[in-house]
């Protein structure tokens, strides 16, 4: 069980009240195999300090969790592989 | 025969220290962009005046940040 910190950028367009239980579902794997999700932080609304997939806004949150590393990668595919995720960054807490 | 000119140095405050900061995170862009120049290039060691571990961590702090859009990779092209 190693603990990470996961960012993810969101599509502008996803809806603000459905914010917390869209990424709950997300984070579902997480919960399968003993991790669990300590934290969700969402900063909301921010500028893109560039363009990503042609936006310029994005909705960022921020993930604490503790997951075996094979679960995080998964975490992280299935991220990459979702149309309202413009981007991800899974980092380990303690490096 | 001209003596040559001996310049000391002068020491720098260490920026980190006065400013009471023990973490540094790639989320802080407030604090990341005082080591970035306004074209958004990263500041040289002898400009910032921390420590050669320090500016190695901003450094890659400012390259997380970047990757997830909260600092430009450059701005403001001449």
């Amino acid at each position: 069980m190693r603990q990470y910190e996961l960012m993810i950028i969101l599509e502008p367009e996803t809806e603000e009240r459905t914010l917390q239980p869209t990424l709950e579902k997300m984070l579902a794997v997480v919960g399968k195999d003993g991790g669990s999700v300590d934290e969700i932080d969402i900063m909301g609304r921010r500028r893109l300090a560039y363009e990503i997939k042609k936006q310029a806004e994005g909705i960022y949150a921020v993930v604490q969790m503790t997951a075996e590393p094979a679960t995080a990668q998964e975490l992280d595919r299935q991220l990459g592989l979702n149309e309202s995720v413009l981007r991800t960054k899974l980092l380990r807490r303690d490096a | 025969m001209a003596k040559p000119v001996m310049r000391k140095p002068k020491k720098k405050a260490n920026p980190l220290k006065s400013a009471k900061i023990e973490a540094i995170d790639y989320k802080d862009t407030a604090l990341l962009r005082k080591f970035i120049s306004d074209r958004g290039k990263i500041r040289a060691r002898r400009v910032t005046g921390v420590s050669v571990q320090e500016q190695r961590l901003i450094a890659n702090a400012v390259k997380n940040a970047r990757e997830m859009a909260l600092l430009p990779y450059s701005s403001s092209a001449r």
